[in-house]
C-alpha cells in the first residue's frame, strides 16, 4: 500500500473554500436572526457611574438590552478570569464597573437590523468617571503606582527566575560583552476574517454558538462559567475558520452571542442572534502580540564560548492576564536561545497597563525573546570576529544538553543539523561581492535560528482525544474520525485524514471527519503552540489501534476511543527557574539577503532560506505553505506592522494605516527546505512547523541590515523612517 | 453609512440638471474608491450620488498633436495605462496609473475622481500638474477652463463651484526632446499613500544637453499638490548634470514646510523630497534623451 503521509494531498476543505461553499462565521444566515452590536468604552481606564438605556430602549426595531447586571457571572478569562463580561455596575463581581481598555464591552443591543442596533448603540447614554491611565509598564510596576485591580497589590501578573550558575563572577571572564536594550511592537493578527458568530438555542435546549476560534471545548467552559451554567449546557460548533494565528485563543464574541441568545430564550424569544465585527472592532478589541523591553547582557570567552547571558524583561500584558502568563514563560525561555549557557539569571514580568490586552500570536513570547537572544550571538561573534555560524557551533545545544532550567533537553535535539544545512545550503560565510548595485543600495546577509516548543509548557495540562469508527464487513470500507482540533485555515483537518488513513491502512477518500463541534467530541485541546499536528497524530493512532484490536474481534463497526496524554511537563520554580519547561521542540535556521535604499531607508527582502526540521512532513506543501506564511506574517512584524497606540486609544485600527505586507512587499523569494529528524516522542516521528520559522526571521533581517548598513537595530518594525534615523542622522538635525 | 438616493445619469446635460435641482448636498461618484470609503466613515449628509460612470464622454480617452490628450474625467487607471498614445507621449501619467491603490482599484479609480477628492498626496494631480495639465469644467453657467495647479484649494477641497462638474483633463502634446516622469515614496508597495511624490516634465533643447523647460510638481508637501516654479527656474537654461539635478533638489527641499502625520514625519518629508526630486529629474531627463 502507498503511505498516505509525506505525500501533498490536496487540502480536503480546498474545494469547498475557492468555490465559496465553505460558510465562515459571517456567511451564517438565517431569516428570522436578529442582529447584534457592541458598545464599546471607548476609554482606556474610567470608572462606569450609571448606564441609561431609556433612549435606546425606545428606539424602533430594538428587541433587547443587555449590560453588566444581566450576566449571571461576570467574569472571564482562558487563565485568569480577570475581565468583566460586560463592564458597568450592578453585576455581582466586584471591579466590574471599570473599563481598563478601549475595547472593553459595555452593553450589547439586540435589534431587527443591525442599522437599528447601531442606532439604539449610539443612544446609549454612560455616566462615566475617568481613572488615571497607565500606558508604560515600568510605571505600572513601581509599588505606588495606581492599581488596576483594587483586589490587587501590584501591576506585575507574573515574574519569572532563573538563576543558573554564577552570572556575578563570570563577567571578569568574559573577552568581550555585549549590552543592548531591545524592544519589539505589538502585532495585530489581521486574519481575514473579523470576529463574528450566530447563537440559538439547539434541539436539544443548549446554548449553540457558531463561531470562528481555536478551541471549542474551552470557549463552552468559559460561555458555562460566565452564564452559571453546565458545559452540558452550551455547544460550541467552528464553521470555516478564517485565520487565528492565536488571535482566537481567548474569547471575543463567544460569550457575548450565547449571553444575547439566553435571555432571549428566557423571554421567550427563540430568534437566532448574529453579529460581525467591523475591521476597526477587531482591531480594537481582540489582544495583541506583546511589546517586549528586554534588557540583555552577554560576555563570551576569547573562543567565542558565551559564558554568561543575564536579561531583564518587561511584557506590557495590557488591561487583562488573557495568556501573559503562559507567553512569559516562553519568552523567559527564549531569551537565551538555543545555547548552552553556563551562568544565566533572567527576570521576567508581565504587568497590567491600560493598554490593549496582550496575548497569544505564532510564536507565543518567542519572537521577542529569540530577537535579544539571536541579536546578541550576532553582536557578540561581530566583536569577536567569529563568523556567526562559527560562533552557534561554539554554543548551541545538542543531545544531552541541560539548560537554563537544569533539566535535559528532549532527545532529538537537532539544531547543529539545522544550522548546518542551512549554511551549506547557502554558501556561508557569503564573502561575494555584488557590483551591479546602484550607489544608494546596500546588500546584506543575516543568520538567526531557534528552537520552539511543540505543545503547552510549564505544567500547563496537555491531552488530546480521538475517537475512530470502522466500518465494513470483511474489509474496512468507511472510517469515521471524531475530533475537536480546529482547522483553521492551516490544514489541520487534512492531515488529520491522511494520518488516519495511513494508520488504518485505507485509502483516504474512506476516511469521514466529524470535526469542530463540542457535542461531538471530546477535548482535543486548542490549534495553538504548533501542537495540533503532534497531538492529534498521537491521539489518532492510539484510537486507530483500539478500533483495530476491536475489528480483529469482529465489532461493526469497530470503535476506538483514545485519550493521549504526553509526558508532565513541570512550572518553573519560582527562585531558581528549574523546571521540565517542554514536552519536545522543533528547531529552525535561517538566512536573509536585503537591500537597503540608504537614501529612503527601504529595506527589500531578496531571498529567504528556511530550514526547519518538522520531524516528519506528513503533507510537504502544507509545511512548505506554513514555513512561507510564517516568514511572511514575520516580515510584516519586522518591517511594516507599526501599531501606533497614543494614551491607550489606538490610532491605526484600519489596515490603511496598520500596514500588513501585499504581494508585492514579501520576500521575492522563501525557499523552504524541509528536515525530516524524527522525534522519539512524535507520531511518526513529526513534531511541529507552525511557528518556529516565524522565530528567527526578524533577528536574521536585523543581522542582514547591519551586514549592509553597518547600523544595529534593536527596535523595530524598521519602518523607513527608523532606517533612516539610524543610517543618516543628519536628516533629522540630530 | 446614511442613507441617499442614487442617480446614473448618461449625459452630462442630465448630470447638470439633476445637481441644479437638488437642493441638499450632491457627490459625483466615478471609480468610487475615495468616495464609498469617505460615505461610510463619515457621518456627512448626503442627499444624492450621481454616478458618472455611465457618460460615455467622460470614460474616453482621445489623442491627436493639435489638442493634445484629453483624459475623460470618470476613465479609469487601467484604461488610461492600456492606452496606446498616452503610453507612447506621456510616461509620468503611466507611472502614476500603475502605483494608484493596487491593480483592483486601477480598474475602477480615476484620474478625474483622484483631481476632485483633491488630497495633498494625489498621485495623479502631481502627474498632470508636471504636464501642465487644465480642466475642463461644465456647470449650469457653461464651461470653464481652470490650470490644474489652481484646482486643488485645500485638503479636500476643489475649486468647483456648486452645480459644476468636472468633464475632462487635457494636457499638451509633449515638446520635442522632452521626457516626464512621477515618482512617489511610499512604505508599502502598492495599497499605499505618498508619503512624499514629485512629479517632473523636461523640455531639452536640440542638442540634448540645455534644460529648455521645466515643470516640477510636489506632492503630500503642502495642504496640495503644488508646482515648484522655483526649482524650475533653476534648471531652465542650464545643461544638464548631476550637480544641477542635486541643486534643484534642495531647492525642492527648502521651498517646502511639510507637517508631520500618522505617514510619515516632517523631516522625513523634507529628506525624501531631495532624494525623490533628484532621482525624478534623472529619469526624465534620460527619456527625453530617449525620446528624440
Amino acid at each position: 500500500m502507498t503511505s498516505k503521509i509525506g505525500v501533498d494531498v490536496s487540502r480536503i476543505d480546498a474545494l469547498d473554500k475557492v468555490t465559496g461553499k465553505a460558510l465562515f462565521p459571517a456567511d451564517l444566515m438565517s431569516s428570522d436572526m436578529l442582529h447584534m452590536k457592541i458598545l464599546f468604552a471607548g476609554r482606556p481606564h474610567a470608572r462606569v457611574r450609571s448606564i441609561d438605556v431609556g433612549k435606546a430602549e425606545s428606539c424602533p426595531g430594538v428587541i433587547a438590552i443587555l449590560t453588566a447586571s444581566d450576566v449571571p457571572v461576570n467574569e472571564y478569562g482562558l487563565i485568569n478570569c480577570d475581565q468583566p463580561v460586560l463592564v458597568g455596575p450592578g453585576s455581582n463581581k466586584k471591579g466590574a464597573d471599570t473599563a481598563r481598555f478601549v475595547g472593553d464591552q459595555i452593553a450589547l443591543v439586540v435589534a431587527e437590523t443591525e442599522e437599528a442596533a447601531i442606532k439604539a448603540r449610539d443612544d446609549i447614554l454612560v455616566d462615566w468617571v475617568d481613572l488615571p491611565v497607565i500606558t508604560d509598564p515600568y510605571e505600572a510596576m513601581k509599588p505606588d503606582a495606581p492599581m488596576l485591580f483594587e483586589s490587587r497589590d501590584s501591576n506585575i501578573i507574573k515574574h519569572n527566575k532563573i538563576r543558573a550558575g554564577d552570572v556575578e563572577g563570570a563577567w571578569k571572564n568574559c573577552e568581550v560583552i555585549v549590552e543592548s536594550i531591545y524592544h519589539t511592537p505589538w502585532q495585530e493578527h489581521a486574519y481575514l476574517q473579523p470576529e463574528a458568530g450566530i447563537s440559538y438555542i439547539d434541539s436539544d435546549g443548549r446554548i449553540t454558538v457558531e463561531v470562528a476560534g481555536q478551541w471549542v471545548h474551552e470557549e463552552q467552559k468559559q460561555i458555562a462559567h460566565a452564564l452559571g451554567l453546565t458545559v452540558d449546557q452550551v455547544r460550541v460548533i467552528h464553521p470555516a475558520i478564517g485565520g487565528a494565528f492565536g488571535g482566537r485563543e481567548d474569547v471575543s464574541v463567544q460569550i457575548v452571542l450565547a449571553l444575547a441568545s439566553w435571555h432571549l430564550h428566557e423571554r421567550g424569544i427563540s430568534r437566532p442572534v448574529k453579529i460581525v465585527w467591523s475591521r476597526e472592532e477587531s482591531i480594537l478589541g481582540h489582544h495583541k502580540r506583546h511589546p517586549y523591553n528586554i534588557h540583555a547582557k552577554w560576555g563570551a570567552a576569547s573562543d567565542g564560548s558565551i559564558l554568561a547571558a543575564e536579561v531583564k524583561m518587561v511584557a506590557d500584558a495590557g488591561a487583562y492576564e488573557y495568556t501573559s502568563a503562559k507567553v512569559l514563560g516562553n519568552a523567559t525561555l527564549q531569551s537565551t536561545g538555543p545555547y548552552d549557557i553556563p551562568n544565566v539569571s533572567v527576570d521576567a514580568y508581565a504587568v497590567y497597563t491600560n493598554n490593549v490586552p496582550s496575548g497569544a500570536f505564532r510564536g507565543f513570547g518567542g519572537p521577542q525573546g529569540a530577537f535579544a537572544a539571536e541579536s546578541q550571538v550576532n553582536k557578540l561573534a561581530d566583536k569577536l570576529g567569529i563568523d556567526v555560524v562559527e560562533m552557534r557551533r561554539r554554543n548551541l545545544i545538542s543531545d544531552g544538553s541541560i539548560g537554563q532550567f537544569k533539566s535535559v533537553y528532549p532527545e532529538g535535539v537537532t539544531i547543529r543539523q539545522v544550522v548546518e544545512e542551512c549554511a551549506d545550503r547557502s554558501n556561508w560565510p557569503i564573502t561575494q561581492v555584488d557590483n551591479s548595485l546602484p550607489s544608494n543600495i546596500r546588500k546584506g546577509y543575516g543568520f538567526a535560528c531557534a528552537l520552539k516548543n511543540v505543545g503547552f509548557s510549564f505544567g500547563f495540562p496537555e491531552e488530546c482525544w480521538a475517537k475512530v469508527e470502522l466500518h465494513g464487513g470483511s474489509e474496512i470500507e468507511r472510517v469515521v474520525l471524531h475530533h475537536a482540533g480546529a482547522e483553521c485555515g492551516q490544514g489541520a483537518h487534512t492531515v488529520f485524514v491522511q494520518m488516519t488513513a495511513e494508520a488504518c491502512g485505507v485509502p483516504i477518500e474512506c476516511i469521514q471527519l466529524e470535526a469542530a463541534d463540542s457535542a461531538l467530541t471530546k477535548n482535543s485541546g486548542s490549534a495553538s503552540a504548533s501542537r495540533l499536528t503532534f497531538m492529534a497524530g498521537n491521539s489518532i493512532r492510539g484510537a486507530v489501534d483500539l478500533a483495530l484490536e476491536n475489528w480483529q474481534s469482529e465489532e461493526r463497526p469497530a470503535i476506538g476511543e483514545y485519550k493521549f496524554v504526553p509526558r508532565q511537563t513541570t512550572a518553573l520554580d519560582t527562585e531558581t527557574g528549574e523546571c521540565d519547561p517542554n514536552i519536545t521542540y522543533g528547531y529552525v535556521a535561517q538566512r536573509v539577503i536585503v537591500e537597503v535604499d540608504i537614501e529612503t531607508g527601504h529595506i527589500r527582502v531578496v531571498d529567504v532560506m528556511s530550514v526547519d526540521d518538522v520531524g516528519r512532513a506528513i503533507n510537504p506543501i502544507q509545511v512548505a505553505g506554513q514555513i512561507e506564511g510564517a516568514v511572511v506574517q514575520a516580515h510584516g512584524y519586522t518591517l511594516l506592522e507599526n501599531l501606533v497606540s497614543r494614551d491607550g486609544y489606538i490610532e491605526t485600527a484600519q489596515f490603511s494605516n496598520y500596514l500588513i505586507p501585499t504581494s508585492l512587499d514579501v520576500p521575492e523569494r522563501v525557499e523552504a527546505v524541509i528536515l525530516e529528524y524524527s522525534d522519539p516522542q512524535g507520531p511518526w516521528g513529526l513534531r511541529g512547523v507552525a511557528e518556529m520559522p516565524f522565530l528567527p526571521y526578524a533577528p536574521a533581517l536585523i543581522a542582514a541590515v547591519h551586514d549592509a548598513t553597518g547600523i544595529w537595530f534593536d527596535e523595530f518594525p524598521l519602518i523607513p523612517e527608523r532606517v533612516l534615523r539610524g543610517i543618516d542622522h543628519s536628516v533629522y538635525g540630530e | 453609512m446614511k442613507t441617499f438616493d442614487y442617480e446614473a445619469p448618461v449625459t452630462i446635460d442630465q448630470t447638470i440638471t439633476l445637481m441644479s435641482k437638488t437642493r441638499g448636498k450632491t457627490l459625483l461618484l466615478a471609480g468610487g474608491t475615495d468616495l464609498l470609503v469617505q460615505l461610510r466613515y463619515s457621518n456627512q449628509d448626503v442627499d444624492l450620488v450621481i454616478d458618472v460612470k455611465g457618460i460615455p464622454e467622460l470614460n474616453q480617452i482621445n489623442y491627436d498633436e493639435f489638442s493634445g490628450l484629453v483624459i475623460g474625467a470618470a476613465a479609469p487607471c487601467s484604461q488610461i495605462y492600456e492606452s496606446a498614445p498616452v503610453l507612447e507621449n506621456f510616461p509620468a501619467i503611466i507611472d502614476a496609473a500603475t502605483i494608484i491603490g493596487g491593480k483592483a482599484i486601477q480598474n475602477r479609480a480615476s484620474f478625474g475622481g483622484n483631481l476632485c477628492n483633491a488630497s495633498p498626496s494625489g498621485d495623479a494631480i502631481g502627474a498632470m500638474m508636471s504636464l501642465g495639465a487644465i480642466c475642463n469644467v461644465v456647470g449650469s453657467e457653461g464651461v470653464r477652463n481652470i490650470p490644474i495647479e489652481d484646482f486643488c484649494i485645500a485638503p479636500g477641497k476643489n475649486a468647483l463651484e456648486k452645480g459644476e462638474m468636472l468633464i475632462s483633463i487635457q494636457i499638451p502634446s509633449p515638446r520635442p526632446n522632452s521626457g516626464s516622469h512621477y515618482l512617489r515614496f511610499t512604505p508599502r508597495a502598492e495599497m499605499d499613500i505618498a508619503v512624499a511624490g514629485v512629479g517632473a516634465s523636461i523640455e531639452l533643447d536640440s542638442d540634448l544637453n540645455k534644460i529648455l523647460s521645466a515643470r516640477i510638481a510636489l506632492v503630500a508637501v503642502a495642504p496640495t499638490p503644488v508646482l515648484a516654479t522655483e526649482v524650475s527656474e533653476s534648471l531652465v537654461g542650464q545643461k544638464t548634470s548631476g550637480s544641477l539635478l542635486e541643486k534643484a533638489a534642495n531647492i525642492a527641499k527648502e521651498t517646502i514646510s511639510p507637517i508631520t502625520d500618522v505617514r510619515g514625519s516632517a523631516s522625513q518629508r523634507k529628506h525624501l523630497i531631495g532624494v525623490l526630486t533628484r532621482r525624478c529629474l534623472d529619469i526624465a531627463v534620460k527619456r527625453a534623451v530617449q525620446v528624440s
